[in-house]
């Protein structure tokens, strides 16, 4: 039977940090993740590497972790952070008291706050409503979700950590009230496999109650969706905030050349739900453009839900007004079963913290007393200088730097090598995210790639302006090239796979489909329906 | 203010059937163009209906038009008209060197990029399918070295699903020698095939891969202008070739619309480029006058009978900022939509019924006149085609460019 000494239970931010955390600590670690890395909250968010502002006045320890983290990861994760900056603003409608309870909590905080003139304040944001009548500057940044987590299993990699996806866990072991192991599902063969370990941590985020319930267990955790809008152009240059108590649709956040609003808080039954609806669509817009007037102008991208994993204690509150704070449970202090750990509750900004105090209690149990190393290390070497010269004699334009911040120094060792050789795997896949017939082909290969939509999350093929209108051919047939004589391998059919791939991206434009995004449609539609007739049926 | 008979408003496929039609009737015609439509996008066939509302194939069309909803723009625009226009049209490609098969009664088939094959009803000989499938045993994709969008193994994979497995299957590469370190497009390896080199070249590659039960699966390469290399290449090659339907650019697209274009000129058709017509002067139910943006000053151009002709959603014709509030942007005509969420958008993309925002546009009476909420013509002397039309789904139901030409052939006969 495979064994771990520690099992994992979940792919987010947090399971990623956790299995770094203990991999450098010398602890044999396995991850299990039912779907693809990152596929729930952690990639369902704005990508608000927070300064702790947003949370200054209503709790001062969560700004504390937020400011001290945010530090960390500008370090150790630089190619995830873009360190743009925020700005809160209030507006003349929000209470002026908040604005004086707001300043006192960033000092004690100790989060940098520094006021500025409106004049500048319109200067360096053009398109702020003028009703704007303060504003302050903190040190916010934009940070992508899906590659600070990869970056931790790479890094965990290096030191014999080990991931699994697609693999649900449908049972867990238990044997004297002490955890044996695992019973895990694979998502594609359906096969069922037995794993066994000495600590098991549960960090489903919004499925985490369910996971305990495998073991007989109770956590209360409550799925709170937050729908978020993405915008294609770029809005802002800061991180703009509204000053005033946290509510629905009041942070923007630029990444790239785009920009994401949001978000609302809502109590879901479920963390599967990340269903859109025009009326949060409405309500988004209608809140955001007291912010920025002219927000109905720019053409939405597409819109996008994710559920944040509150931790509610017995009589605890929901809903906004829950804890953004996490919270550790000890099974076997609290239920009576050893081994076992569940955390829930956080967000993502302190992650490494959140993986730090879980690491710190498993090493406790197993009597290991490494110090952590996470904050010190960064998360994936940077690729040199030298390297990146190299590259751009075969890279296009600014894709040099947008693919060795994806890739990292191995994988883009490997695609510069890859086109180097042919000059045909230069082919630009995706002109959107800038990404290269050999970019795609590298990961296409990698073991943890399924199917096209892993492809889509790892490379940012279909994520970009044109939501996949040109490199869905594109990629579904390189990608069934790559995977050519693999019996039963889901890209040997290329139009399903294709399919899925505008399918998932039409999942977030149709509660969004104004004129300019029907705009977009009429052209999906008219090339893969009209032209490539992939929605026919019987036709002879 | 510049005076003319006729003015259309666009300059797509149904902007420019109106304006020839028009002009051949003897009107002063100006055309307002702003962008150029959707031909280049397109592949230039002509889809008159292969799917009813509940996503059946129909055999037979312009039968199958008769069941079409009550709001359907077909049963505006009448079998007649259908009938007339696209013979008009294909009576000027004909004449234009680019001939059009097929029929009005049974489809013909298209291969395409991913090697599906396509029902149309009129395409020209280089992508007329079923002309040369019949009987053939030996299937060549012909792919390009260095060109982008076209994939031999994705279309065979495809071709063996709908030809069936008893054929033998296979990628011939074709080295152009374009590369240079840049991605190539159908464009420049049409344009290297109107080189006598480069047919010489094409051949010499390809001979070894016929024989007289193949067919070459070609992108659409065979020349910029008309179907006259298609003939030669077949001739020399002693097998038929088949160009796909492709993402865009669409060279097919473009030799329709240099066709059209050409055409216009001669007919005296004035053409006015990036222009964009941002709005009207009317009085009671008669439009006076349009006003456009050109580069530098807004003009008024007036004329009798005005053609709108500004392609929808797409083209940018009818605008919406807000949810259910669509605009139509030069005479702010009613825009007929489905109200709220529930019938705008179906849960999948690709679905078995029509999407409703797709049906969005202007009614019209069988003058093609545009009509209110009530049912009256709103403007005695506006004409309306193409996919600015309301009540049908161009994609699902693939309808696409037999609406834009009949609808313009009768908006401007009319």
């Amino acid at each position: 039977m495979e064994h771990a000494t520690v099992i994992v239970i979940g792919g987010g931010a947090t399971g990623v940090g956790i299995l770094r955390d203990l991999s450098m600590r010398g602890i044999d670690t396995l991850l299990i993740e039912k779907a693809d890395l990152v596929n729930g909250a952690s990639s369902r968010y704005h990508g608000l590497l927070h300064s702790g502002g947003r949370y200054a006045v209503k709790d001062q320890e969560a700004a504390r972790e937020c400011i001290e983290e945010n530090k960390i990861l500008r370090k150790i994760g630089r190619s995830c952070v873009e360190p743009y900056g925020g700005m809160f603003v209030r507006l003349n409608s929000d209470p002026a008291d908040f604005e004086d309870a707001w300043v006192e909590g960033c000092r004690v905080s100790g989060i940098e706050a520094k006021q500025i003139s409106l004049d500048e304040a319109f200067r360096i944001e053009p398109r702020l409503s003028k009703n704007v009548v303060s504003a302050y500057m903190v040190p916010d940044a934009a940070v992508d979700g899906f590659r600070l987590s990869w970056q931790n299993v790479d890094s965990a990699r290096r030191y014999g950590g080990r991931a699994k996806t697609y693999e649900e866990v449908v049972g867990i072991i238990t044997q004297n009230g002490k955890v044996k192991g695992i019973r895990t599902r694979n998502a594609f063969t359906g096969l069922i496999t037995k794993i066994s370990c000495d600590i098991l941590v549960n960090v489903a985020g919004g499925w985490a109650g369910q996971v305990a319930k495998l073991a007989g267990l109770d956590v209360g955790v409550q799925p709170d969706k937050g729908t978020l809008i993405a915008f294609n152009q770029r809005i802002c240059n800061h991180i703009v905030n509204r000053l005033h108590k946290s509510s629905d649709g009041d942070i923007f956040v630029p990444h790239g050349s785009i920009t994401i609003l949001g978000t609302t808080s809502m109590s879901v039954d479920d963390a599967e739900d990340t269903s859109t609806a025009r009326d949060e669509v409405e309500s988004l817009l209608a809140i955001g453009e007291q912010t920025f007037e002219h927000l109905r102008d720019y053409r939405i991208l597409r819109c996008f839900a994710g559920s944040r994993p509150l931790y509610i204690p017995p009589g605890g509150a929901v809903g906004r007004s829950a804890s953004r704070g996490f919270a550790i449970v000890d099974h076997g202090e609290q239920d009576g079963l050893e081994g076992m750990f569940t955390m829930v509750g956080g967000k993502f900004t302190t992650y490494r913290l959140m993986a730090e105090k879980l690491s710190d209690a498993v090493c406790k149990k197993l009597g290991n007393t490494m110090p952590c190393r996470t904050a010190e290390e960064p998360l994936v070497p940077e690729v040199p200088e030298e390297e990146r010269k190299e590259a751009r004699s075969y890279f296009p334009s600014y894709g040099t730097d947008l693919a060795a911040t994806r890739l990292g120094p191995d994988r883009f060792k490997s695609v510069v090598r890859r086109l180097k050789q042919d000059p045909e795997k230069r082919e630009l896949v995706c002109e959107c995210e800038n990404v290269t017939r050999a970019e795609v082909e590298e990961i296409a290969n990698e073991p943890s790639v399924h199917q096209l939509s892993d492809i889509r999350r790892r490379t940012r093929v279909g994520m970009g302006t044109c939501q996949a209108n040109f490199c869905a051919l594109r990629s579904a047939s390189i990608f069934a090239d790559c995977r050519k004589g693999r019996q039963d391998d889901a890209a040997q059919d290329s139009l399903a796979q294709m399919k899925e791939l505008l399918e998932g991206r039409w999942k977030g434009i149709r509660p969004v489909l104004l004129g300019r995004t029907i705009r977009e449609m009429e052209m999906t539609r008219g090339m893969y329906e009209l032209l490539f007739h992939v929605n026919g049926g019987a036709t002879k | 203010m510049i005076k003319s008979d006729v003015i259309v408003i666009g300059g797509g496929i149904a902007g420019m059937v109106a304006a020839l039609v028009s002009a051949r009737n003897g009107k002063r015609v100006t055309m307002l163009t702003y962008g150029e439509g959707t031909l280049p996008l397109n592949s230039g066939v002509i889809d008159i209906l292969a799917y009813d509302q509940q996503h059946h194939y129909v055999e037979n069309p312009m039968k199958a038009m008769e069941s079409l909803p009550e709001e359907h723009p077909y049963h505006r625009i009448g079998r007649e008209a259908v009938e007339e226009g696209i013979s008009f049209f294909r009576e000027v490609m004909g004449a234009n060197g680019l001939p059009y098969a097929g029929s009005f009664d049974r489809h013909l088939f298209v291969p395409t990029a991913v090697g599906t094959l396509k029902p149309t009803s009129f395409a020209p000989r280089s992508l007329a399918g079923s002309r040369v499938f019949q009987g053939r045993r030996k299937i060549v994709v012909v792919s390009v070295r260095g060109l982008k969008d076209f994939y031999g193994s994705i279309m065979l994979e495809n071709l063996k699903k709908e030809l069936g497995e008893s054929r033998s299957y296979e990628v011939a590469v074709v080295d152009p020698n374009l590369g240079g370190g840049r991605d190539i497009t159908t464009q420049d390896v049409a344009r290297w095939l109107e080189s006598d080199e480069g047919r010489r070249n094409f051949v010499a590659q390809l001979r070894s891969r016929g024989g007289s039960d193949a067919v070459f699966i070609v992108p659409q390469v065979l020349g910029l202008k008309d179907g006259e290399l298609s003939e030669e290449l077949e001739e020399r090659l002693g097998a038929p070739l088949v160009e796909t339907t492709c993402l865009p650019p669409s060279v097919n697209g473009m030799r329709v619309q240099r066709i059209l274009i050409d055409a216009l000129r001669k007919a005296g058709v004035n053409i006015v480029e990036n222009t964009r017509v941002i709005g009207a002067k009317v009085k009671g139910s008669k439009a006076i006058s349009v006003t456009a943006e050109g580069c530098a000053r807004k003009k008024e151009y007036t004329a009798e009978r005005f053609i709108l002709a500004t392609g929808g959603f797409y083209s940018g014709g009818i605008t919406m900022r807000d949810f259910d509030k669509p605009k139509e942007v030069v005479f702010n005509l009613p825009v007929s939509f489905v109200k709220g969420e529930a019938g705008w958008a179906n849960d999948k993309l690709f679905s078995d019924q029509p999407q409703g925002f797709a049906k969005s546009g202007i009614r019209t009476d069988a003058a093609m006149r545009p009509l209110g909420a009530d049912g009256k013509v709103v403007l005695e002397n506006v004409r309306v085609c193409g996919r600015m039309l309301a009540g049908y789904d161009f994609c699902f139901e693939h309808s696409g460019n037999g609406v834009a030409i009949s609808s313009a052939y009768k908006a401007a006969r009319e």
